[in-house]
């Protein structure tokens, strides 16, 4: 009985109820820009909210993040510049769409299947939280390197029509990922001897650089074209798509609180995997992946809102972060007197289920702000490319800066805008090299983990991927997706299976 | 994605050259992960970095014959179809823009650069390009400066002071 | 409108001739040398509306990681002495010169205030088969290279801790690096390693609820938060000669700051600091309060670089020794 009413505690108050709303709303538009990062605004929100009583203050952050993490898919639907790197993925469906006039249907259904997504992480969070973490944390270095291996297998699906320029293209990502000191000895990788290369070269610079400035600078290409006029008339997605891609958004959200629930994995990965999933498990989409599927957007989107409560798993049950944003909730809490770790759910019996109240009611926000702005935001689209080309550039560059307030964040970004720019000239997909920089250091330091801990022995590692559970069935998946989607199987095994079935 | 859907069957003009820039950057860069830590073992820092640049080097080998093979396109020309004057002109435009950021500070050259590439795209009278250069550096200066507290780079104009003094005739 | 442009002008004008006799009179910009989330973040971000009130200007914190610390550091020296950018820090910067990583530390900066110091402690998993520093030892000697043991790095806590323990006791482990203490802690729960030095605030919540164990507090007496932890020099009295150690928060200005600047600052942080929500929040989470400045701080700094810079040349892994930059044995 106690717990429903801490969960309605937000619901019911309506100062709480404000400031959920409150924060939703504003978490839109910053997940909408990109370089405004989720984690950037509830870092701010933690000193502004210093001397709130931490009830109103986390209502204001928890609206904040699940309205950030689904506003990022806005700008990635409309003008193909996702507005944090866990909307890469609908990008890649999402841009094609708006192209055709149906941004607002895009945003319609995304926003449907992101409320989707984020309930199924709120439901999953609230049943089950603590044997899920106890399951997350005994993930062992090497099951973190093959499920950065998974994911980098993902290029497959993302190449376009060369695998040579996606595997060129998603080695170029991981590379970029490794420059810097090493996290792990300090040792100067690809730095030059410049000291602004240390912390690397930021995952956003690239991503908003790859998208933002190459696509702005494709599109002076196309000046004298008028703009596509958006169809606004259906913003609702019609009830028959949302049941025929109801069980995508399921299974695809399940993947995004797994992953998000892991301490070393985000939204981030969780879309892009979804992404995936959905590219294998839909046999005939209606419309290929890539120009414009339905599928494609809905994957990631139910996925990356899914994290959300996936990321909150271990975070409440025991004190670990699920993601970055989670870390702030962590020093949120650690202000403000709470002691977060595996005794809070003991200490602060509240807390709890007041977070999943909260969640939820933020989740409803996401739904009724989301729906209800599309009109106006799609007219960014058809606003005159004159004006709004040298705004993506102003905004690309301020959003760059903002990520680290570097100078060296925005000549990256340019860099790689250009670079971008020649890569899809001549037919590079750059999609891979996002995913690359994403999942590189997860790669890099849980391989060189994994055998360290077995001293260095190839072998050891090789039968210690037998020994658990969980080991065997991520090597059994990768071995399968290798030998599915090799030469070795479309060219010779397929047309005999299908022969022999056909007999 | 933009050029997706053009299933390759000719060679664009420049494409040559930018595959073969790949494959010496690759090589280039697989030295540089050499230079890390060498052969030396598996868990080294310079492990990681090898693999990847070793696919690099491979991958850009292929790319590199494979556009080879390809006939050129036919009335195609770099200055023309790749690299437009007008796109060449705007990377130009926001070089010096990155340039000039830190040194004039975030406000003057947002708005130098706003104004001359609206003026120059959108091509309407100079009152109209000022008022959307105006009106949206400052919904931009609002959410980033104020409302984010991102200090972005304060070059010559004193804004701190001009924030301070403007809060004074509310105190 | 008249009002606003006349104090635009009127501002205008007194920058030219900037005075500081009504220091602050504008935003200060405190650069956080961690990211967001993190334990240098969470304690600067506890303090500053504190500060804010005292000096009655807004304090706006910029988290700018990266280079182990290198980067905030560079960023702070490049900007004008006015007292308007501080740099809020952790220990990192005091042996950037030994490990080569950097020409600036602390000792080039004037300290506004030593926040507050942790305490180092060895951790192991709940279900390790030793329960204290001695039998850890032995264990460690009687299966030599099978414990699991994390670290954080070259020049991080735990590897000058295990630099310590070196030059006292000789073990054979696997060390297995991790980004920080965060994930290397999580990792010890899941069991991916056995052993890993880390900060008290960190690991004390996990302990209370047994979800790891700690062998050993790092210092030369008991901590009151967890009186049943036996100090390490009961185990090895040579430690005594490195200890107490551990990581601090501060507060830092750019050198030559005009006094009344740094003077206004120092009173303030120091009259924040005994904040009672403050003073809750830290010793609660096993933080001890420093609260100094002027020179009983840069004593500090000064010891704290260099026992840390010896014990790293020792230990094998600076990039120079510390007679170079005339860093004296401890």
């Amino acid at each position: 009985m106690d717990s429903l009413s801490f969960f309605a505690m937000s619901w019911l108050s309506p100062e709480l109820l404000g400031l959920t709303a409150l924060g939703t709303f504003l978490g839109i538009y910053v997940g909408a820009i990109p370089g405004l990062s989720v984690t950037m605004a509830v870092s701010i929100l933690i000193s502004f909210t210093f001397s709130w009583d931490v009830n109103n203050a986390l209502c204001l952050m928890i609206g904040v993040y699940m309205g950030g993490v689904y506003g990022g898919s806005r700008t990635a639907i409309l003008l193909n510049i996702p507005g944090a790197p866990s909307a890469i993925a609908t990008a890649l469906d999402g841009f094609p769409l708006a192209r055709k006039g149906l941004a607002g249907e895009a945003i319609g259904l995304s926003t449907v299947m992101s409320v989707i997504g984020g309930f199924v992480g709120i439901i999953v969070l609230a049943l089950a939280a603590p044997s899920i973490s106890e399951f997350a944390i005994t993930f062992q270095p090497r099951d973190y390197m093959m499920l950065g291996i998974l994911g980098i297998l993902l290029v497959g699906s993302l190449s376009g029509n060369s695998l040579a320029k996606g595997i060129f293209a998603g080695a170029l990502g991981l590379l970029i990922g490794t420059v810097g000191l090493d996290p792990m000895t300090v040792e100067e990788r690809f730095t030059f001897g410049v000291i602004e290369l240390w912390d690397g070269i930021n995952p956003i610079a690239v991503m908003i650089g790859m998208f933002g400035i190459s696509e702005a600078l494709h599109q002076l290409h196309h000046m004298d074209k008028a703009v596509i006029k958006q169809k606004i008339s259906r913003i609702i997605p019609k009830w028959v798509d949302i049941k025929k891609y109801l069980p995508l958004s399921l299974q695809t959200s399940f993947i995004g609180v797994i992953i998000g629930a892991l301490p070393g994995t985000g939204g981030d990965i969780a879309a892009l995997m979804a992404y995936d999933h959905a590219k294998r498990v839909t046999k005939n989409p209606d419309v290929p992946f890539g120009e414009g599927a339905k599928e494609g957007l809905i994957a990631p989107e139910s996925a990356n809102n899914a994290a959300v409560g996936g990321a909150y798993i271990p975070m409440l049950t025991l004190g670990i972060p699920g993601d970055a944003v989670t870390a702030v909730f962590i020093g949120a809490l650690f202000i403000h007197g709470l002691n977060p770790g595996p005794l809070l759910m003991i200490e602060q019996p509240h807390m709890f289920w007041f977070t999943v109240g909260n969640l939820a009611l933020a989740n409803i926000f996401v739904l009724i702000f989301g729906l209800t702005g599309i009109r106006m935001f799609s007219k960014i689209v058809e606003c005159p490319k004159g004006i709004l080309i040298p705004l993506i550039f102003l905004l690309s560059i301020v959003g760059a800066y903002a990520i680290n307030n570097a100078i060296t964040d925005i000549w990256w970004m340019l860099a790689f805008g250009v670079f971008g720019y020649f890569m899809r000239l001549y037919g590079f997909p750059v999609g891979p090299v996002i995913l690359g920089v994403i999942l590189s250091s997860l790669t890099d330091e849980n391989w060189r983990r994994a055998i360290l801990t077995e001293r260095g022995s190839v072998t050891d590692l090789f039968i210690h991927l037998f020994s658990s559970p969980l080991s065997t069935v991520l090597f059994m998946s990768i071995a399968l997706i290798l030998f599915t989607q090799t030469p070795v199987w479309s060219k010779w095994m397929k047309p005999k299976l299908a022969r022999r079935f056909s007999n | 994605m933009s050029s997706q859907f053009s299933s390759q069957k000719t060679r664009k003009p420049g494409e040559r050259t930018f595959g073969l820039l790949l494959v010496l950057g690759s090589v280039y860069l697989f030295f540089q992960a050499y230079s890390i830590a060498g052969f030396s073992e598996l868990s080294s820092a310079g492990a990681f970095p090898m693999a990847t640049s070793a696919a690099m080097v491979l991958a850009s080998c292929i790319i590199f014959v494979n556009t080879l093979k390809l006939p050129a396109a036919k009335g195609e020309r770099f200055a023309h179809n790749c690299l437009p004057p007008m796109v060449a002109i705007i990377m130009a435009l926001i070089l010096v823009y990155a340039v000039i950021l830190e040194s004039l500070g975030f406000i003057l050259s947002s708005f130098l650069f706003l104004f001359i590439t609206i003026q120059f795209l959108y091509r309407r009278s100079v009152l109209t390009t000022l008022s959307i250069t105006l009106l949206s550096l400052m919904v931009v200066y609002v959410i980033f400066r104020l409302a984010f507290q991102v200090v972005l780079p304060e070059g010559i104009v004193p804004e701190r002071e001009i924030i301070a003094s403007i809060k004074a005739l509310w105190r | 409108m008249k009002k606003i442009t006349f104090a635009l002008l009127a501002t205008l004008s007194l920058t030219s001739t900037a005075s500081f006799a009504d220091y602050p009179n504008k935003d200060i910009q405190g650069v956080i040398m961690w990211g967001a989330g993190g334990s240098t973040d969470n304690v600067m971000r506890s303090i500053a509306p504190h500060v804010e009130k005292e000096l009655g200007t807004d304090l706006i914190l910029t988290n700018k990681s990266g280079g182990v610390g290198a980067i905030s550091m560079k960023y702070v020296d490049k900007k004008k002495a006015d007292g308007y950018t501080l740099l809020m820090g952790a220990e990192n910067p005091q042996m950037h010169r030994v490990l080569g990583l950097s020409n600036i530390d602390y000792s080039d900066m004037i300290p506004i205030s030593l926040l507050a110091r942790g305490t180092p402690m060895i951790m192991a998993r709940s279900d390790a088969p030793y329960d204290t520093m001695q039998e850890f030892i032995d264990y460690a000697k009687a299966n030599p290279n099978k414990v699991k043991l994390g670290s954080t790095g070259k020049g991080g806590l735990t590897s000058i801790v295990l630099a310590m323990l070196a030059s006292q006791v000789e073990l054979d482990y696997i060390s297995i690096p991790y980004k920080g203490d965060g994930p290397a802690l999580t990792a010890l729960q899941g069991g991916a390693i056995d052993v890993m030095p880390a900060v008290l605030g960190a690991a004390i919540e996990h302990i209370k609820a047994g979800r790891m164990k700690a062998l050993s507090m790092v210092d030369v007496e008991r901590n009151p938060l967890l009186p049943n932890v036996a100090p390490i020099t009961d185990t090895l009295p040579g430690m005594k000669a490195y200890l107490p150690w551990g990581p601090f928060f501060g507060v830092f200005v750019k050198k030559d700051t005009p006094d009344d600047a740094v003077k206004t600052l120092q009173a303030a942080f120091k009259k924040a600091a005994v904040n009672p929500d403050f003073v809750s929040l830290m010793e609660k989470s096993g933080y001890t309060i420093m609260n100094t400045s002027g020179a009983e701080a840069s004593s500090f700094l000064e010891t704290y670089r260099s026992t840390s810079s010896w014990l790293v040349y020792d230990a094998g892994f600076s990039k120079f020794s510390p007679e170079k930059f005339s860093i004296s044995k401890p």
